[in-house]
């Protein structure tokens, strides 16, 4: 439990730095960053001696389709994770309910844990395709929302919710007035942490007809094309970090104004 | 504090997968004295080896015949066998790490060498790939075995029945008319110039993009076999065709380059020669037909490496 404790802490506090604009001109140098790595990647792939594997594997209209197949499944997985792991964290932290925690928690840890290789090849003996890929990701990444979700619901301060209460609110009000949005922030912290998972993840998909930037690196590394290899992981990060800085605006977005 | 038992037991159970996952790739080490028959136990005395392999079944295969047979000529030898994936274990002997192991003329033209285009006489493509690699990279690669381990396109024996399909002409015809049917390729099958875009191009075939599939190569098998693809990528000298009773598809025009295996030693290597000298006569045994029964015996039957090894090596008699 401490691990996920510090984890949490250390999400938070950029949160808690009082801000008094929504956006300062700072947010732009993540973005500026990625275009700038991207046209000089394709610009030195455009001058670089390749060989013609090379030039297949890194073709624009490639990159772009892999790309594309990439951001689709990344959004799916993501939207998964919070559709199942949101609703179970807030069932685990209802009194009547609670027994469930010991079941999710132990399969998120299982989820997380467990050597995704190996849950791709097990998987991929029974079905291929979008689908089971999106799946074994989404359980590979469910943790980190639904820890956060339990912590986040569990921060918010007891003499709020009294207040809440006193105020005669019903203990469903006070979950969707009160306590959700009190627990944005760390909520959102986690789904930016399986974000990035998923990202770096999804290459290992394409053994399994996911698509996505893995069908660049994989190819590259088994023939042993370099060029190939290096593009293929700079627009993974590329993508990871894009991904993330958008996952942190719409953190400060949803974030209440009062707790902003 | 239920929870934290069952999170417990949970983690328990998914590190017991991470360590035997882990374990698999664990088995260096040296090995124990193997008694010569044909081979002779003074060709290697007081030498210490390492062989090295890749990560799958043939080559796993080979690399115990090749421990076994130089551990009978009288060498010291550690089985540095299993590294992962090709250009790895390329760069172990390289690199000194590894004194030996078998690699394929074709991913030595096209992977190591950095070539393009295909040379699909076998002969042609062993002198090319060893008079450069010696000049380049000061490696000397061996006479190869006559086994041919290369690309086919395989279907399950109903399928070829039904419409009548025996060639890789035939699949051209078929997917002219049925350009839907699925066809399984790996990512790196359809990025090398002797994989999909070659054959595609010799046979005048029309595969539209949205029919193929990029499958691992553990995968496709076993998605042939279930019908979920209708043409697959395969190697001939795969165990698992055998098993699942796959059909490879005749290259009739022949456009699929012979790969053949040869053991490599770097040229500075003092027992280079010696280590091809003995490896020779057991490179001779190893037909198509030989390598593929012995891969099914490992991939199928699941018998150890080891004792396939030994098994095949005692039945030639090269030890006893």
């Amino acid at each position: 439990m401490t691990t996920a404790t510090e984890q949490v802490a250390l999400d938070v506090q950029p949160v808690l730095a009082r801000r008094d604009r929504l956006f300062v001109w700072t947010d732009l140098l993540i973005p500026l960053l990625c275009v700038v790595v991207v046209v000089s990647e394709l610009f030195y792939l455009s001058q670089a001696p390749l060989d013609s594997i090379e030039r297949d594997l890194v073709s624009n209209a490639r990159i772009w389709e892999y790309t594309q197949q990439h951001i689709l499944i990344t959004i799916v997985i993501v939207v998964l994770v919070l559709a199942v792991a949101v609703p179970l964290g807030v069932l685990i932290t209802r009194r009547g309910t609670a027994w469930i925690a010991p079941f999710v928690l132990g399969f998120g840890n299982v989820g997380q844990a467990a050597p995704i290789v190996g849950l791709i090849a097990i998987i991929g003996s029974f079905a291929v395709g979008f689908w089971p890929v999106v799946l074994i990701i989404a359980a590979f990444s469910i943790l980190p929302v639904l820890r956060n979700t339990i912590v986040g619901i569990q921060q918010v301060d007891v003499g709020v919710k009294d207040a809440a209460r006193g105020m005669g609110m019903s203990p469903r009000g006070i979950l969707f007035g009160v306590e959700l949005p009190l627990a944005v922030p760390i909520i959102a912290a986690g789904a930016r942490t399986s974000l990035v998972l998923a990202v770096a993840v999804v290459p290992l998909g394409t053994d399994l007809n996911a698509g996505g930037l893995g069908r660049i690196v994989f190819p590259a590394i088994k023939l042993d094309r370099l060029e190939a290899l290096v593009a293929g992981a700079v627009f993974i990060a590329v993508l990871a970090l894009l991904i993330d800085w958008l996952g942190g605006i719409a953190q400060r977005l949803l974030t209440p104004r009062g707790i902003r | 504090m239920k929870s934290t038992t069952i999170t417990g037991l949970a983690a328990l159970g998914a590190g017991a997968l991470l360590l035997s996952a882990c374990g698999l790739s664990e088995d260096s080490g040296s090995t124990a004295e193997v008694e010569a028959g044909s081979v002779d136990p003074t060709a290697l005395e007081g030498a210490s080896l390492s062989v090295g392999s890749k990560d799958f079944d043939e080559q796993l295969l080979l690399g115990q015949l090749t421990i076994q047979t130089l551990s009978a000529a009288g060498a010291d030898v550690t089985d540095d066998t299993n590294i992962q994936g090709s250009t790895a274990t390329r760069k172990a002997l390289l690199r000194g790490e590894i004194d030996v192991y078998y690699d394929y003329t074709g991913t030595g033209w096209i992977t190591y060498l950095a070539h393009t285009e295909n040379i699909t006489d076998p002969q042609e493509l062993y002198q090319n790939v060893a008079q450069e690699d010696l000049q380049e990279n000061s490696l000397v690669w061996g006479e190869p075995a006559p086994f041919n381990n290369t690309y086919a396109m395989a279907v399950t024996q109903e399928f070829a029945d039904e419409n009548g399909l025996a060639t890789l002409s035939d699949m051209a015809t078929y997917m002219d008319e049925n350009p839907d049917a699925t066809v399984c390729v790996e990512s790196e099958f359809a990025a090398r110039p002797d994989g999909l875009p070659g054959m595609v191009k010799a046979y005048d075939m029309t595969i539209p993009e949205s029919s193929i599939q990029s499958l691992g190569t553990g995968v496709i098998y076993q998605q042939i076999d279930d019908g979920e693809c209708a043409f697959g990528e395969v190697f001939t000298t795969d165990g698992r065709m055998a098993a699942l009773g796959l059909l490879p598809l005749e290259d009739d025009k022949g456009f699929f380059p012979l790969y053949n295996g040869a053991p490599i030693v770097q040229e500075e290597n003092p027992e280079g020669d010696a280590i091809l000298g003995v490896l020779a006569p057991l490179s001779e045994t190893l037909t198509t037909e030989v390598m593929a029964g012995l891969n099914a015996e490992v991939s199928s039957e699941g018998l150890p490496v080891e004792d396939v090894a030994a098994t095949y090596l005692q039945e030639e008699g090269f030890i006893k």
